[in-house]
């Protein structure tokens, strides 16, 4: 038994290798090549199971106890949604141009609105079947106000120009956490948009001034008025300016995500037990980096193949040299079974490397950045709670809005 | 057997470090396969305080039965037991080299796990089998529901359809100078004689349809028609037509598809496709390009359904009218082999020629004396000298296997014979 003496601080670590999830990906995507894409369901259990069974909380591990079948049936669920929709988008692409553009329009913030609800439906799900030490996580609050209120401070944000960041994103942390339960206890957040506008705004104004500064120098130093319509030619000292706001953004979007991270996740207690998270910027940034080289490479081998045959295999079929991929897909079922394979091999080639670089480094980063103090105090929760919703988050998987 | 485990309680969200003893209780039915194992094989799992003063085992806290136990998907450093008979969290956590011993002990757990694995991979082969065959149906069955769907669409929807995507023609051409009009005088020689060919092909067919074919200016070698019965031949193919022959075969062809409705008919399997593909993929928004390779599959044989039609009709029409069908695959070839902008895949796009396509035409192929050509030679002469009138500049460079006399002339503006398609009763 663990001594929980009152200050008694407990770690977070995380014991899953690469390989094993290389391997989960790998079988998983074979797999759904033989079942038309059904096995979908399993391998996104079975990559669950992988991050929750290998997170271990002051040594015992998170238990995740969803299943496939309630991913499959709630996204048969989702599809009964998603039809009328589709049935709306065949009709506004008979209509005049105008009319469906206000349509598209219109679907698509319907869409963005959509992806909010589905996401935290998705969350609650995910939370639900979620245990620790036998007790079950849970999450309260309407799914619909969630949705209204990101669109809301999206529609805002929007329209201050981005100023209104700070405090969209804390609004959202806030719903998401103050609705967390684990057992019968609640969470509460306190983190406040001060936090996050301090470093936000400082970011913010650095890359509107350089733009302006840019701008400004542009005007005074290009040979013609920097204003002329027809001069596009950036004067050296701007374009200068304006890579120095390119990098201070890309600077700007890591500190501030590792920030925002830790601070957020900092900012959230059960009961006298808080949670203390550092994400460095250092560690994400190496985590992208790393991420772009190997997609890269990727790239490269897919973009050889793909040169090989359009050159060597393909060309000589055509009767002029410049071989195009329509042509070639005009020539046979053959030809298209070839193409689809490598184009579905590239997809799945992308996303099992965004896995295992960088949403498991992401997982591991914050997991291990995390300590719980005063965890003593979760000694004294109950369970309460049980699975909810029923059925998976269909919505979500066919908005692709889950994460993990 | 005793043991050293973490307990969860399922009530309370504390570890217990506790001892576990497994004890035997029937031997009997130790066969795995046997249908009472996993009924009968119960073990008693007494699960007791390890009392940390004395170091040796405190008061039983718990007691499962060993066919109400399954192991739990856990990392594989430990063993993870549940209970399906008391709280939905109970749990016990071995770990290290107890985890063989146990799953000796308790052979159950892997004869359930086993069939729980089975059942899944059923269900797994049932529904992709069942995809299978809903996607084989699908592949089969949109072009013919398409068909059936198109029935029930009214003609008039489909003429203001048409002149939607008419509307917008001008701007997906707009590359090219868009497509006006080669001659406006719709009483001009040319005109009237295209008229009078639209008139006799429709004559006796069963069409709500006016066809309205337009000569227009553009160098892309094509000819299309749209639903409702807009139907445009680009001056480019008329460039590569070489007699009034392969002239009518192409008329007739792209009539065929105004009264088969096979512009309509695509639009309705593309959009089923689309869901289609977004269903199996997952990504019902289908914006993914996997779905877009998905509907270039179906639509591709519903294209080559299309077009069999097409020729049939034309082989129909061409019994009672002066011309040979099968003079289009000569134009098909020609424009294949000499034309660069046949990169483009314009004509090939809309009209692949596959051998059984080729095999079908040449069926038809009908050798005609010239004095009984569906146009006269004054007409036709007329036709291919319809886009190289009306005096503005040549701004196009144009191949000149013709004879040069090709050219953009018109403004890509509103044009004065575009009328509005009325449904004929």
């Amino acid at each position: 038994m663990k001594n929980p003496g009152n200050g008694f601080q407990a770690t977070v670590t995380f014991v899953g290798s690469r390989t094993r999830l290389l391997a989960i990906m790998f079988s998983g995507y074979f797999l759904m090549l033989l079942t038309v894409g059904i096995y979908r369901f399993w391998l996104v259990t079975n990559k669950r199971r992988f991050y929750w069974s290998h997170t271990k909380i002051d040594g015992d591990a998170l238990e995740y106890t969803g299943s496939a079948m309630q991913l499959l049936i709630g996204f048969l669920f989702a599809v009964m949604i998603f039809i009328p929709l589709y049935g709306f988008f065949f009709y506004l692409s008979t209509q005049s141009p105008e009319t469906a553009i206000i349509g598209y329009s219109g679907a698509a913030i319907f869409m963005y609105f959509m992806y909010g609800y589905a996401a935290f439906r998705s969350r609650r799900f995910l939370l639900s079947r979620t245990l620790w030490r036998g007790i079950r996580f849970q999450l309260t609050g309407s799914a619909w106000s969630y949705a209204f209120r990101r669109l809301f401070w999206t529609v805002l944000t929007f329209l201050t120009l981005g100023l209104a960041f700070p405090f969209m994103s804390v609004s959202l942390w806030k719903y998401r956490y103050s609705h967390t339960w684990f057992g019968d206890r609640q969470c509460s957040f306190s983190g406040s948009w001060r936090q996050i506008a301090i470093p936000f705004y400082l970011y913010y104004f650095m890359v509107a001034g350089l733009i302006l500064l840019g701008f400004n120098t542009n005007i005074a130093t290009s040979p013609d008025s920097g204003l002329s319509a027809n001069n596009y030619e950036l004067s050296p000292e701007a374009s200068s300016i304006y890579s120095a706001a390119i990098m201070v953004a890309i600077i700007a979007y890591f500190h501030l995500r590792a920030y925002i991270t830790s601070a957020m996740l900092s900012s959230i207690s059960i009961g006298k037990t808080r949670l203390k998270v550092t994400v460095r910027t250092r560690d994400l940034s190496w985590l992208q980096i790393a991420y772009s080289f190997v997609l890269a490479i990727v790239a490269v081998g897919f973009g050889l193949i793909v040169a090989y045959l359009m050159g060597d295999v393909f060309a000589p079929m055509l009767q002029d040299d410049g071989a195009d991929l329509g042509q070639v897909l005009q020539m046979g079922w053959y030809n298209l079974i070839v193409f689809g394979g490598i184009y579905l091999g590239f997809m799945a080639s992308i996303s099992i490397v965004s896995e295992i670089i960088l949403k498991l480094g992401f997982w591991r980063l914050v997991a291990r950045g995390t300590v719980l103090e005063n965890a003593g105090d979760l000694q004294d929760i109950r369970a309460g709670g049980q699975e909810s919703p029923l059925v998976g988050e269909g919505l979500a998987d066919a908005l692709n809005a889950g994460a993990y | 057997m005793e043991f050293e485990a973490q307990y969860y309680d399922g009530v309370v969200a504390r570890a217990q470090n506790v001892l576990v003893e497994i004890e035997q209780l029937d031997k009997k039915y130790t066969d795995p396969k046997s249908p009472e194992f996993l009924v009968e094989n119960s073990a008693a799992i007494a699960i007791s305080k390890l009392d940390s003063e004395r170091g040796g085992r405190g008061h039983e806290i718990a007691h499962w039965r060993s066919n109400h136990v399954f192991s739990i998907s856990s990392s594989k450093t430990e063993l993870r037991l549940g209970v399906s008979n008391r709280l939905a969290g109970e749990r016990l956590v071995f770990s290290g080299s107890q985890i063989d011993k146990i799953h000796r002990l308790l052979p159950g757990l892997a004869v359930k796990r086993r069939k729980n694995i089975g059942r899944q991979m059923r269900f797994i082969g049932l529904a992709s089998g069942a995809l299978v065959s809903l996607v084989g149906a699908y592949i089969i069955g949109i072009p013919l529901m398409a068909n059936r769907i198109v029935g029930l669409v009214p003609a008039q929807t489909e003429v203001d359809f048409g002149l939607t995507i008419a509307g917008q023609m001008p701007d997906a051409f707009a590359e090219q100078g868009g497509i006006p009009l080669c001659d406006e005088d719709a009483n001009s020689v040319a005109n009237l004689a295209i008229a009078r060919f639209v008139d006799q092909a429709l004559q006796g067919v069963d069409t709500p349809f006016a066809v309205d074919i337009q000569v227009v200016n553009n160098p892309i070698p094509n000819a299309f028609a749209l639903p409702g019965g807009q139907a445009y031949y680009f001056s480019g193919l008329l460039q590569k037509t070489q007699n009034s022959d392969e002239f009518s075969a192409v008329l007739a062809h792209e009539i065929g598809h105004v009264v088969a409705r096979h512009g309509m008919q695509k639009m309705i399997s593309s959009a089923g496709t689309g869901l289609l593909v977004g269903f199996v993929l997952g990504d019902i928004t289908g914006l993914s390009v996997a779905g877009g390779l998905g509907s270039v599959l179906i639509n591709n044989s519903f294209s080559r359904e299309a077009e069999r039609e097409a020729d049939a009709f034309a082989a129909q029409v061409s019994t009672r009218m002066n011309f040979n069908p099968a003079a289009m695959v000569n134009l098909l070839d020609r424009v294949a082999l000499d034309d660069e902008f046949a990169k483009a895949m314009a004509l090939f796009g809309t009209h692949p020629l596959n051998s059984e396509r080729r095999e079908a035409l040449a069926q038809s192929d009908r050798q005609l004396s010239t004095n009984d050509a569906q146009f006269s030679s004054q007409e036709w002469l007329a036709i291919k000298s319809m886009c190289s009138g009306s005096g503005t500049a040549n701004q196009r460079q144009s191949d000149n296997d013709v004879g040069g006399d090709e050219g953009s002339t018109n403004n890509p503006t509103e044009n004065p014979r575009r009328k509005n398609t009325k449904i004929k009763t």
